[in-house]
């Protein structure tokens, strides 16, 4: 199995980029693991949130972290981009292809804020963030003993961004959709809750027996969520303490594909995890589409 | 590196499917929208005519048609799929991603379904991804979509022609297994960037990255961030340095030289650029594939589709040294280099 080695800062700046934040993050996770922006191979950016609509994000931070001409991908998993960046940078390396590879995760919120009282509602759940984690084939601070994803796309409508829209003919947007606010997030909250509740324990769980590895054998949790009490009640769900799992973005809002990384940085700087720990990571969210990792640390 | 060569287990295309509008339009029928003609396009780009879908039709659903086809060809059941991976420019909502709506249309739940979003090397991206979680195990069978309705997101007026013109609707799939057969499939795969001209070809709202990332005056200002921009010259220029590079990368990397291949599979971004490339790599045109002059660009779409083309009409045959290449916005720029 691989190795992580890096950290992860959330970053305050407006106006800026994901690039930008994911670029600053960035600092710290090479100086860990030890590595150039020139000695990085390949660059997966998980975001909902990119910079321009297209090029993606990962173009943007490839020039501004002044790397050579490697490839730079742009995943879009929403709540679970992380772990679907995790699992595609995990195999990249694994399967020989790679050995420095920087997942970025970053996503700003706040420049799409709807300013009406039911959107003011969606958007305090929100922060701008972004994550770096170098993900290797060398030794580092943990091992991704596994990663596992899922979606559920009979749900898309149930969490989502609707415009623009390529499906709207003739033009992917209209005034029309802009004066009607369908360029905000909406969430059915007891939709996403519910699922949310069902699905983290659920993910967890499947991680786990995949590696053989029993809930008391898991030093922390870090889940992931849009709303905090979901992640909350998850865990009360598997029997866990409170002082052995985290609520990712309790602080600082829900930061979508930055916010485990972030969560887990924080938990680190914290102290919160001790040599040789088992680490578990969990998100659910928009699309529906959830995922879960079992880290191992040195 | 023969030797090397006669590995089993590698990622191969099982099947390939395809989706393309009924509406056919032509460069006549452009010129009456904007300023422009039938000569002045195909001088440029070779493109006599594209598809676009005329109706309210999201990527997803054209991917959705394309992936039954797959699914078909390849003898697979949606329900063995377990992996749904959906390159696209287009996406059919702001969010989630296509492959969510693409995952309800198939009636496939459970299985990770994201979206790669590469621009016009999405499909190469895709399958690198697609080609990585095969080999490490993780997923068996993956289906890879590459969609695109353009069509709604063009700016049909003079403003707009030199890029309106260029792009048209339609969705490739594949789905992708490990061959049981020594020496076939990919081969290798390679990715590159360089984000320096990411404005050179892009399309700037929504954007995040500022302050209010959509406003009216995006959609309805003179400016109009909100449609495509292109700066022609300058990305023919690079098309054609990037795409002769990454050729001779992918059969370097493999202990071949540009003789070898059988069928160069290129991305559909201009006639032109694919004409230079094969000439100067002394490709004859009977080993290049193209087919923008009857589609124009589908971005994500033009790889799958090609190959569906040349595998239908018999110029892609069994054991043939394949390269597929694509370059384009980002700049982002990507070859494959695969035994079929």
């Amino acid at each position: 199995m691989q190795a992580v080695g890096g950290v992860q800062r959330p970053v305050v700046a407006s106006p800026c980029g994901p690039s930008d934040l994911a670029l600053a993050a960035s600092g710290p996770a090479l100086a860990e693991a030890g590595w150039t922006p020139q000695s990085v191979q390949m660059i997966v950016f998980a975001t909902m949130t990119p910079d321009v609509t297209f090029p993606g994000a990962g173009c943007f931070l490839q020039d501004k972290l002044g790397a050579d001409t490697i490839g730079a991908m742009d995943v879009r998993g929403q709540c679970a981009g992380y772990l679907m960046g995790l699992a595609v940078a995990n195999d990249l390396i694994a399967c020989g292809k790679y050995e420095r590879l920087l997942l970025a995760s970053a996503e700003v919120h706040s420049s799409g804020r709807d300013p009406s009282p039911a959107g003011t509602a969606v958007a305090q759940l929100y922060g701008d963030a972004g994550a770096a984690t170098a993900v290797g084939a060398g030794p580092g601070f943990a091992t991704i003993a596994a990663v596992r994803c899922g979606s559920d796309g009979r749900y898309y409508d149930r969490f989502w961004c609707e415009f623009p829209s390529s499906r709207r003919y003739p033009t992917r947007i209209l005034l029309e959709d802009l004066e009607a606010g369908g360029h905000y997030l909406k969430i059915d909250r007891d939709h996403v809750a519910e699922f949310g509740r069902a699905k983290l324990p659920d993910t967890v769980g499947e991680t786990l027996a995949e590696r053989g590895v029993a809930t008391d054998d898991v030093d922390l949790f870090v889940f992931s969520h849009v709303f905090p009490d979901v992640a909350e009640q998850a865990a009360r769900s598997l029997g866990l303490a409170g002082d052995r799992f985290v609520v990712a973005g309790a602080e600082h809002g829900h930061l979508t594909a930055a916010s485990l990384p972030i969560a887990l940085d924080l938990a680190r700087a914290a102290g919160r995890i001790g040599t040789g720990a088992r680490v578990c990571l969990a998100a659910c969210g928009a699309g529906y589409a959830w995922g879960s990792a079992l880290l191992e640390f040195a | 590196m023969a030797g090397r060569d006669q590995i089993a287990g590698r990622t191969r295309i099982r099947g390939i499917g395809g989706c393309l509008p009924d509406r056919v339009v032509t460069n006549d029928e452009l010129s009456k929208l904007m300023e422009t003609d039938d000569e002045w396009i195909q001088q440029r780009s070779g493109i006599q005519e594209r598809r676009h879908v005329g109706t309210d039709t999201g990527a997803a659903d054209l991917g959705a048609v394309a992936a039954r086809e797959a699914l078909q060809r390849a003898g697979v059941a949606a329900g063995d799929i377990d992996c749904i991976l959906f390159a696209t420019l287009s996406p059919d909502f702001d969010m989630p991603a296509s492959a969510c709506v693409l995952q309800e249309r198939l009636g496939i739940s459970g299985v990770p379904a994201f979206d790669v979003r590469n621009q016009c090397t999405g499909f190469l991206y895709g399958l690198t991804a697609a080609d990585a979680f095969l080999q490490t195990g993780r997923y068996e069978k993956i289906l890879l979509v590459g969609g695109e309705i353009h069509s709604t997101g063009l700016d049909f007026t003079t403003r707009g022609r030199q890029v309106a013109v260029l792009f048209g609707d339609g969705a490739g799939a594949v789905v992708l297994d490990r061959s049981p057969e020594a020496g076939r499939g990919i081969l290798s795969t390679h990715l590159h960037s360089e984000g320096k001209f990411a404005e050179k070809l892009w399309l700037e709202a929504v954007a995040a990255r500022e302050p209010r990332r959509l406003t009216a005056e995006m959609i309805t200002g003179e400016k109009a961030p909100i449609f495509p921009q292109m700066q022609g010259r300058y990305v023919f220029k690079h098309a054609v340095e990037r795409s002769v590079e990454a050729i001779r990368e992918a059969v370097e990397a493999n202990g071949y030289s540009v003789a070898d291949i059988d069928l160069l599979v290129p991305h559909q971004a201009n006639l032109r650029i694919n004409q230079a490339v094969a000439m100067t790599l002394e490709i004859p045109d009977s080993k290049v594939v193209n087919n923008i002059q009857t589609l124009g660009n589908t971005t994500a779409a033009t790889i799958p589709l090609a190959l569906r083309e040349a595998l239908d009409d018999g110029r892609l045959r069994d054991g043939d040294l394949v390269c597929l290449v694509a370059f384009g916005a980002g700049f982002t720029w990507a070859s494959v280099l695969l035994r079929w």
